[in-house]
């Protein structure tokens, strides 16, 4: 157990003395984007692998905190460092305005209607004049690559702190599974499933939201497409769900490969690009299939079962759902 | 009345058309065990929904600790002390045995810690402790039974309300569970307890309420209720003139 934490604060350290030994600004800045997918697949997963509803307008909450950065910067003059918590605070009045009403419907319909609000708010984006429509909005720009680096690391990991304390570590984490595995038998135990789901999306949005608002500062430049498409959703969801769901290190696993395939990708087989999105569609596909806990769930079922079958050679049949742990 | 823990006041449920509990009333006083029977379909399983808060009755209150509790949500009638368990039970199945009731322990020890130790006690009385670790899927019928009655008994309850944690046990494992129950009511525990086998109701019930096509048609202790006419009539039917 305690040899797993450690390779986290191994690799966290290595990623700190990234910017002093990588000087080309090419890698810092896929190394930081690679950073950012990172919190976006396991905030996706707060709600879809802890509780089990499917947020397909998880690209919302960050093209709101973007769209927030960028209108308070511009609008107000704001400094950055102010309007970061705002897109956050944002972001989560989303979620509980959208959360309220649709979290007390069944998985299927709360996934319909995350999607329509995602679209409606990319709608929004587009018409509105203070917004500049489909042209987007270009905000102050300050160019210092490691800056971003340190902080979209400092985020992340902040962020990823967070999910493990709460969902592994505290009561929280528990109540949620308990939601997730039988919501009848949560509530007759006390648990209100409705404002325990309600607090896991606003936990999902409120960090999407800051990591849009970083984003935003960072390219200094967004657009309804760019930030409200589908492709944030949609990245985040196929990296969750091949990493494995329900766990933190699965999602970041995969936010890693799936990002890195995607900039090889994009960057050396430029011609084949309509590609992309096909791909990424057989992943989706293929692991829901061959690998329905995922590429971490699945190495972490298999190195429990040989656990447990060298401990107690008569295992109960405990494989299948063994992926439940970080 | 006062000394009533649990008054339930003509109470009805109707789905659709359909009456599937009507009319029925009776209370229970502090530390009775009450047996509810009648045939299938009678509507026993509706009414522990509707008295744990899983369904608002249409009709009539009921009030528990002296406080109308009708209509009010499952979450808030467990913390008030309403424990239930699922006739089809309901396991946490891929958490373990132990994070099953830990998460019931919730209710009353909000701090982790309490919470485990708490429900490392809850297992030692329902002889469950050997399976702490074991993933709660793994458990075999009567373990998931025993850990239904262990999540129901780790929110403390004043009132307990067991749905068939008897039927499909082989005899010994329903021994044991029998005693559970009796030491539970020992404890100073009510209990309200659904069973279609006639020997355990018979046996450890002070008193059985019968339930036939959603009404109350019998209510005494187990004795006086097995020679009632219209409780033969409804178990065996008609008899033939």
């Amino acid at each position: 157990m305690s040899r797993k934490y450690l390779l986290l604060i191994l690799a966290f350290g290595i990623l700190l003395s990234v910017p002093s030994v990588i000087h080309d600004t090419f890698f810092l800045r896929i190394i930081t984007e690679a950073i950012l997918w990172i919190g976006l697949a396991i905030s996706w997963d707060v709600l879809a692998g802890y509780t089990g509803y499917l947020n397909f307008g998880h690209g919302a909450f960050f093209g709101v905190g973007a769209y927030t950065t960028a209108l308070l910067m511009k609008l107000c003059g704001w400094s950055f460092f102010f309007a970061l918590p705002v897109a956050g605070v944002a972001a989560g009045i989303v979620a509980l305005i959208a959360g309220i009403p649709t979290l007390r419907l069944k998985g299927a319909y709360f996934a319909i209607a995350t999607w329509a609000l995602s679209r409606a708010i990319q709608q929004v984006a587009l018409v509105m004049d203070i917004t500049g429509g489909p042209d987007g909005m270009r905000l102050p720009t300050f160019l210092h690559p490691e800056f971003f680096y340190y902080l979209m690391l400092a985020v992340v990991g902040g962020i990823f702190a967070l999910y493990w304390f709460l969902l592994e570590k505290a009561p929280f984490g528990l109540k949620v599974k308990a939601i997730r595995e039988d919501d009848q038998s949560a509530m007759s135990l006390g648990l209100n499933p409705t404002w325990i789901k309600l607090q896991a999306f606003i936990l999902s949005a409120v960090p999407t939201g800051i990591l849009g608002a970083i984003y935003a500062y960072w390219i200094t430049y967004i657009d309804p497409a760019s930030v409200l498409g589908d492709l944030v959703t949609d990245q985040a969801v196929v990296m969750a769900v091949f990493g494995g769901l329900g766990t933190l290190i699965g999602p970041a696993i995969g936010a890693i490969i799936i990002f890195l395939f995607k900039t090889y990708f994009w960057a050396y087989l430029s011609d084949y690009q309509v590609l992309y999105l096909i791909i990424l569609g057989g992943v989706i596909a293929s692991s829901v299939v061959f690998l329905p806990n995922g590429l971490w769930g699945t190495i972490s079922g298999y190195l429990q079962t040989r656990k447990s079958s060298k401990q107690e050679p008569v295992s109960q049949g405990n494989s299948d759902k063994g992926a439940h742990h970080v | 009345m006062s000394e009533s823990l649990l008054q339930v006041n003509a109470v009805t449920k109707t789905f659709g058309g359909l009456h599937a509990v009507f009319q029925v009333s009776f209370h229970m006083a502090p530390g009775e065990i009450i047996g509810l029977i009648g045939p299938n379909g009678a509507g026993k399983t509706t009414l522990f929904n509707v008295i744990s808060g899983f369904y608002a009755p249409s009709k009539g209150q009921i009030h528990f600790k002296g406080q109308d509790i009708s209509g009010k949500p499952p979450y808030k009638l467990a913390v008030l002390g309403i424990g239930r368990t699922f006739q089809v039970v309901k396991p946490f199945a891929g958490l373990t045995v132990l994070e099953n009731v830990i998460i019931a322990s919730f209710a009353k020890h909000p701090k982790r810690r309490q919470a485990e130790q708490h429900a490392w006690r809850i297992l030692e009385t329902t002889g469950l402790a050997d399976r702490a670790n074991a993933q709660a899927s793994s458990l075999t019928l009567a373990g998931r039974k025993r850990l239904e009655v262990s999540k129901a008994l780790a929110l403390e309850p004043t009132l307990l309300l067991l749905d068939e944690v008897v039927a499909g046990l082989n005899p010994t494992e329903a021994d044991r569970t029998i005693e559970l129950i009796l030491s539970l009511r020992n404890q100073g525990i009510t209990i309200l307890i659904v069973e279609h086998i006639m020997r355990v109701i018979m046996n450890i019930s002070d008193r059985v309420v019968v339930l036939n096509f959603g009404q109350k048609i019998a209510e005494g202790i187990p004795r006086d209720v097995a020679k009632d006419s219209g409780v033969i009539q409804a178990y065996l039917g008609e008899a033939p003139q």
